[in-house]
């Protein structure tokens, strides 16, 4: 027989421990238990799954915490660098209360510091764990970038804010990874993939926080603290990842002069190589030249010998390759190593074959990469003037992440390239109802046009978007749209959907489908294809002669048919919902109701849209 | 406004608040000033009201310093108190002085030298104690007590001559407002209220009195004082601005005992100390701490912070990601914005004012939404938001604070919990539809039975008729007038006897109807029945429980064969027949432990099985191959050996009351129907509790029944449906028996009266099921 065990020894009993026992193991006070352990490592409560085995049989309100997150904390060292502080504090008073001056000085000199960089490393051991969690840091720092500086917070934190949103601002532009932006009543909502994470974040306009009595900006602080720490190193990591040199330069003139973004000045690591080796004189640089069209010479006769080679072999695989054939001259990097190449072509044709058992093609992946890039590049032709009374930042932001040029006008900051008579203006954002004097060569927009056009991912008309016009609804692009949602009604929307009418009524892989089982039946492709024609004639006759009368007869008896059909359905599903037991059918009902719920809001939307 | 005034010699003075008095007069300001004697005549306290004449000063409260009374040349003395101080220190005077010093709350550096005094005295004092031979007494307290001896006090201290001192204190004199005295004096003693004339009186005094206007109201003592001509020297000093002492020199030159100026001669001419010319351990050890550690590295000399840069490539492509833990959970997501969040919605996300109202009106926690849906002509009329920073703090309080629990989304589709049953088209044959109705009745039709042969159906209702029907065509062909209500009707399930019987209230009677069966069958039948008369009449039992009546004539030409009368006066609500058709139960359930008897109808004889009954009985059956009988109670069924005669099993089925029963044509399943819409399946191999227990019907049960061929099962109820199930029984014991919902027969019967569907029952052959509802009809479904 096995040990008794003992209650209370193991599970639940001694997974958990609640906050009062927390503080007595850890010997802190209450605010630097807050402080530490959950703001800035998140050692966030929990609710244990059954709260009479995690708390001694009692189900009173508690606050949990893993046991093993405090055992951990305890050798926290910035939890010691807090005891330490107490202390100094204390040394302080007394030194500075005897007026014991110089003591006081030298304490102030050696006051302990501490770091937030092992609680990241810890909290966020990759980078992409950090990049998750982007989210609300990125929220906090843009609110606290547009903060007033008033006696709450000083003027450093802020600027320090700025500071990094704009680099981050700036990363985004480099990389053009925005992809969705967002007007609401709140504020601003972006959202960029950044490595692959999807980072949303909203920004506030840019007015004046009213800064509300009854919130703790304790409690914000330290998170702010901790957020700044977090932008920091995940800006260094984004900007050496992409070769800029961080921290960027500060031109303290522009942004003195309220230039925003373009007080930055980002530097390439390679620029900066350049520069130093640009200090040589210009000999070294001939002789350097000379040397590098030698061994550029030498690589081409060898690429040369191998060519021939590699031809022989390309021949032997047959036509699998050819598309590859011309690629190969043009990168003749490639071609240097022979084996690399015939390991690619083979695995290739492998990776065609395989990938189409999926259902994407190499086309397919070419195609969204190729949409991806005419996307970020939506702005590349067109050249922006923005009013005075447009959001610059936020329009400054887009347009240059998109590819735009923008220019303002001088009086809303430094750093405009040109100025609003410039003939090269195809845009020219402006958000009042009329203007006196209007340039031909421009169009005219408000600035809703920009967001729409980022969010439908392409140029959208320009008419409806005219100064003065009451403009189309501004949609939100983060609804995904589920199956009897209310879909609004936009004019990117009803183009698409125009475009599908026109196309045929089933798309490209259906047809490919079709032909494949005409294949397998034996049917030779150009037979296949000439029994399509003759069909798609016949349909089309036939849809000529269908009167509407008659259209709907059929349409009719179809439907008496479709109902009847209906009906026996729903009788059988009925008779089987019978058979439910009492649990499945609660958590049927449930999901039925949730569903009805949506409807029902779904139905409201468009009950209140037709009336 | 407040001053210090000090002696001229503060080393002298002395602070103490108990004798403080303060002093106001006329716009002058309120001084303040602590004195205290250090001569050995006693001094006491005096706290004075200066009666100045005039009223309104009168009525001032003043305070004043304390004042020496009693000496002659007070004031004088506290001037030269300093002078004094030689014979303070004497020793040889100043018992109560020391006292004073004692009682004293506070001590100067000056005090520390008295102190010594004082020690002096108390050393003097034990001295001359120990002298003195001891005495002993028994005290009030049984101990013994110390006599000790008289004191001798110095001649000055005597205060004998003094007037009698109050010894109440510094204490609001109108707590004695009541009494008669106004203190004690020290010998414990009622000082009495010196007499008090009127106000009359008073003035009277003050006229007469030369010295009344400088004369001031002791409140000790309750008696006027005289001031002397110092004291009155002293108030109009202050009056005058001026201070309080005459001779005080405010602007004395001070008198510098360490000068600014350094002297050529020192003041000591003691030799310089070795140890100022020999190096110090201690610093010698303090330097070696700090030469150790700048050594060791703990200690940096002139080190210059350099400055790590703040960021730095924390992240490297090596790093692994933590495992997946069950305690740690990742903060969930903010919510991303929804269409009517837009600074311009489409207008169908507006809020109507009744929705904007219902929003206001809910606590902010109930809110779906915390925002109203606002549409803004375009971006510049765009407002801040004001609640940007609140949102954003209720955010970090719940990243924070707020317990997280992992929670599994169910995502299923919700069809997939619907179970895959075989197609009911598979199933066929069952009924489907309605084919005739039977319309002949005036009121509910209770009970109905179809004859073994499927040809024929007899019904019986509310009106007081039973009724013969051809399934077939509908017509009906026979009606017998009953006395009462009908409550049961039932063929007798042999084809060789065409019979059935009925109940009706505490009579059950068989009735042959002669009219649709052969003569020979109808003769054979007759003699079937109407054989035991003989029988029953040669024994005679003791107590009888039913006779067994002959018809009268005109039910004999009716075809009643036989009425069997119960002797209890309770309605028979059922008639339940054996296989073989020589047995049938009638079952009353308000009849107590008669509620079942069995009668054997060839003998005419009538057994009561039970002595006992448990509970109300529902219905009865027999088991068509065993010898078994179903009795069901409210909650139970239970199943007695016939043979044995013994309980073999109880069936719980987990109902409240159970309405029907019916034993499946194999004998080893039953299904109970049950006033609280639950239909249970027992499987007897299985156990003893529900195989399968359904609900679907939204009111009571009336009756559940198997099909005699088929597999199929039905049950009727009080909302008007009757429930085809198709029930397969499979002979293997290891495969459960299948149950598959077929048909709901719907819009047959009406509800009246909040009653549907009574009574049910399968064609023996067809598939095709009869129902007789509380809409006065009956129903044939094919």
């Amino acid at each position: 027989m096995g040990k008794l065990k003992q209650k209370g020894k193991a599970g639940a009993a001694t997974n958990y421990i609640n906050r009062n026992q927390a503080l007595k193991k850890l010997q802190v006070s209450l605010a630097d238990f807050r402080y530490t352990a959950l703001i800035l490592y998140f050692e966030y409560s929990l609710e244990p799954k059954n709260k009479k085995k995690a708390n001694k049989g009692s189900t009173a309100p508690t606050t949990f915490y893993y046991t093993k997150d405090i055992q951990y904390l305890a050798h926290e060292p910035v939890l010691q660098k807090f005891r330490e502080h107490k202390i100094f504090l204390k040394k302080l008073t007394k030194a500075l209360s005897k007026r014991e001056l110089s003591i006081a000085k030298n304490l102030e000199k050696n006051r302990p510091v501490y770091t937030l960089d092992h609680i990241l490393k810890e909290r966020y051991p990759t980078f992409t764990d950090a990049l998750r969690d982007l989210d609300d840091a990125l929220c906090m720092l843009f609110l606290f970038s547009t903060f007033p500086a008033t006696d709450r917070i000083n003027s450093e934190t802020v600027t320090n804010c700025q500071r990094l949103c704009a680099e981050f601002q700036h990363y985004i532009i480099k990389t053009r990874s925005l992809r969705k932006v967002f007007l609401s009543i709140k504020g601003i909502y972006y959202q960029a993939e950044v490595k692959g994470q999807i980072i949303n974040w909203l920004a506030p306009y840019q007015f004046s926080q009213q800064v509300p009595d009854d919130v703790d900006f304790r409690v914000m602080f330290t998170f702010l603290e901790f957020y700044q720490t977090l932008l920091g190193f995940i800006n260094f990591k984004l900007y050496s990842d992409v070769n800029l040199v961080y921290p960027p330069k500060l031109d303290t003139s522009k942004d003195e002069g309220a230039a925003g973004l373009g007080a930055l000045i980002i530097e390439t690591t390679n620029s900066l190589a350049t520069l130093s080796t640009s200090s040589h004189n210009n000999e070294d640089i001939n002789n350097n030249a000379i040397k590098e069209e030698m061994v550029r010479k030498l690589e081409s006769e060898k690429r040369l010998k191998t060519l021939s080679e590699k031809l022989a072999t390309i021949k032997d695989q047959g036509n699998k390759t050819s598309e590859i054939q011309p690629d190969t001259t043009k990168e003749p990097e490639v071609m240097n190593n022979e084996k690399i190449m015939d390991e690619f072509t083979s695995s290739d044709s492998k990776y065609q074959q395989d990938v189409s058992s999926k259902t994407y093609t190499y086309s397919d992946i070419q195609n969204a990469s190729i949409a991806l890039t005419e996307f970020e590049n939506l702005f590349s032709n067109c050249i922006f003037y923005l009013s005075r009374e447009v959001p610059r930042y936020s329009l400054e932001f887009i347009i240059r992440t998109f590819g735009g040029q923008v220019s303002w006008d001088e009086t809303c900051g430094v750093g405009s390239s040109f100025n609003e008579s410039d003939d090269r203006i195809t845009h020219h954002i402006i958000d009042r109802p009329a203007t006196g004097h209007r340039f031909l060569s421009r169009v005219y927009i408000q600035p809703q046009w920009v967001y729409d056009c980022v969010n439908a991912r392409k140029l959208l008309k320009t008419e409806p978007y005219q100064p003065g016009k009451t403009l189309p609804p501004h949609l939100s692009p983060f609804v995904e749209h589920k199956e009897g949602d209310y879909i609004p009604e936009f004019e990117g929307n009803m183009e698409e959907t125009e475009l599908r009418n026109e196309q045929e009524p089933y798309n490209e892989d259906i047809i490919h489908q079709m032909e494949l089982e005409a294949e397998a039946t034996g049917i030779s492709f150009s037979i296949y294809q000439e029994q399509q024609d003759q069909l798609a004639k016949k349909q089309k006759i036939r849809n000529t002669n269908n009167t509407k009368v008659q259209q709907p007869s059929i349409q009719t008896i179809t439907g008496k048919k479709r109902a009847v059909k209906e009906i026996e359905e729903k009788e059988v599903k009925e008779l089987a919902k019978i058979m439910m037991t009492k649990k499945q059918k609660t958590l049927y009902n449930k999901m039925q109701y949730g569903k009805k719920k949506q409807q029902e809001k779904a139905e409201n939307l468009q009950q209140e849209k037709t009336s | 406004m407040s001053m210090k005034i000090t002696g001229e010699n503060e080393k002298n003075t002395k602070k103490r608040n108990k004798n403080t008095t303060n002093f106001t007069s006329k716009g002058s300001p309120i001084t303040k000033q602590s004195h205290e004697e250090n001569n050995s005549e006693q001094n006491f306290l005096t706290n004075l009201k200066i009666d100045m004449l005039s009223d309104e000063e009168n009525e001032e409260e003043i305070d004043f310093f304390k004042l020496r009374s009693g000496n002659e040349d007070s004031i004088h003395d506290i001037v030269n108190s300093g002078e004094e101080n030689d014979n303070f220190n004497n020793g040889t005077s100043g018992e109560s002085d020391n006292d004073e010093y004692i009682a004293g709350d506070s001590l100067d550096d000056d005090d520390l030298n008295s102190r010594d005094h004082v020690e002096n005295f108390f050393n003097d004092i034990s001295s001359e104690s120990e002298k003195t031979q001891e005495q002993y007494v028994i005290g009030a307290d049984g101990h013994p007590r110390k006599i000790l001896p008289e004191i001798d006090p110095v001649y000055d201290s005597d205060s004998s001559t003094e007037n009698p001192t109050n010894t109440i204190g510094n204490i609001p004199m109108e707590w004695y407002d009541d009494y008669p005295h106004i203190g004690y004096n020290i010998d414990g003693k009622k000082i009495l209220k010196p007499a008090k004339g009127d106000e009359l009186d008073k003035f009277l005094e003050n006229m007469e009195d030369p010295d009344s206007w400088i004369s001031v109201k002791d409140n000790l003592t309750q008696q006027n004082v005289k001031l002397t001509d110092e004291e009155l020297e002293i108030i109009h000093r202050i009056q005058m601005g001026s201070y309080p002492k005459q001779d005080y020199d405010p602007y004395e030159p001070t008198v510098e005992w360490f000068t600014s100026k350094t002297e050529v001669m020192p003041l000591n001419a003691t030799p310089e100390p070795k140890r100022r010319f020999i190096p110090s351990k201690w610093e010698a050890k303090r330097i070696m701490k700090l030469v150790r550690a700048i050594r060791q590295g703990h200690i940096v000399p002139g080190k210059t912070q350099v400055q790590k840069p703040r960021f730095y490539n924390l992240w490297n492509d090596t790093d692994q990601p933590y495992e997946d833990h069950p305690m740690r959970i990742a903060a969930p997501k903010m919510k991303l914005p929804d269409h009517d969040e837009s600074y311009h919605p489409p207008a169908e996300y507006l809020l109507t004012d009744k929705e904007k109202e219902k929003w206001e009106e809910m606590d902010p926690e109930d809110r779906e939404k915390n925002y109203i849906p606002q549409k803004y002509s375009c971006l510049r009329a765009v407002p801040a938001y004001n609640r940007f920073i609140q949102e954003r703090f209720d955010r970090c309080l719940d990243l924070y604070l707020a317990p997280r629990v992992r929670r599994n989304k169910l995502n299923i589709d919700p069809e997939s919990l619907i179970p895959k049953l075989p197609n009911p088209k598979d199933l066929q044959p069952f009924p489907t539809s309605l084919t005739l109705s039977y319309d002949a009745h005036t009121s509910r039709v209770r009970c109905i039975s179809i004859d073994p042969t499927g040809l024929w159906l007899i019904s019986g209702s509310d009106d007081k008729t039973i009724k013969l029907w051809e399934i077939i065509t509908g017509r009906c062909i026979k009606t017998w007038e009953m006395d009462d209500i009908v409550h049961s009707v039932t063929w007798c399930p042999i084809k060789e006897v065409c019979a059935f019987a009925f109940s009706c209230s505490n009579k059950v009677g068989i009735i042959s109807p002669t009219c649709i069966c052969e003569e020979e069958i109808a003769i054979s039948t007759t003699r079937y029945v109407t054989a035991g008369f003989d029988n029953s009449q040669k024994n005679e039992q003791k107590s009888k429980l039913v006779d067994w009546l002959k018809p009268t004539n005109q039910q004999n030409v009716n075809g009643i064969l036989v009425i069997i009368q119960h002797v209890h006066d309770k309605t028979i609500k059922q008639i339940a027949w054996h296989k073989k058709g020589d047995y049938f139960s009638t079952t009353a359930p308000d009849a107590g432990n008669q509620g079942i008897l069995i009668h054997h109808l060839t003998k005419h004889q009538t057994q009561q099985p039970f002595r006992k009954t448990r509970g109300i009985i529902q219905s009865a059956m027999f088991h068509p191959i065993k010898p078994l009988f179903f009795v069901s109670t409210q909650r139970y069924v239970r199943i007695y050996n016939l043979m044995k005669q013994e309980l073999t099993k109880t069936l719980q089925s987990g109902v409240k009351w159970i309405s029907s029963l019916d034993i499946h044509p194999m004998g080893d399943n039953i299904i109970i129907g049950s006033y609280d819409k639950k239909l249970c399946w027992f499987d007897l191999d299985l156990s003893s509790k529900p195989y399968k227990t359904l609900r679907y019907h939204t009111k009571a049960i009336r009756n559940v029944t198997y099909h005699k061929r088929l597999p199929l099962f039905a049950s009727c109820s009080d909302d008007g449906l009757i429930q085809i199930f198709h029930g397969m029984v499979y002979n293997d014991l290891l495969q459960n028996p299948l149950i598959v919902p077929v048909k709901i027969l719907k819009d047959g019967h009406q509800v009246v009266d909040s009653l549907g569907v009574l009574d049910c029952e399968f064609h023996p052959t067809q598939p095709w099921i009869i129902s007789s509802g509380a809409d006065h009809t009956i129903k044939l479904w094919t």
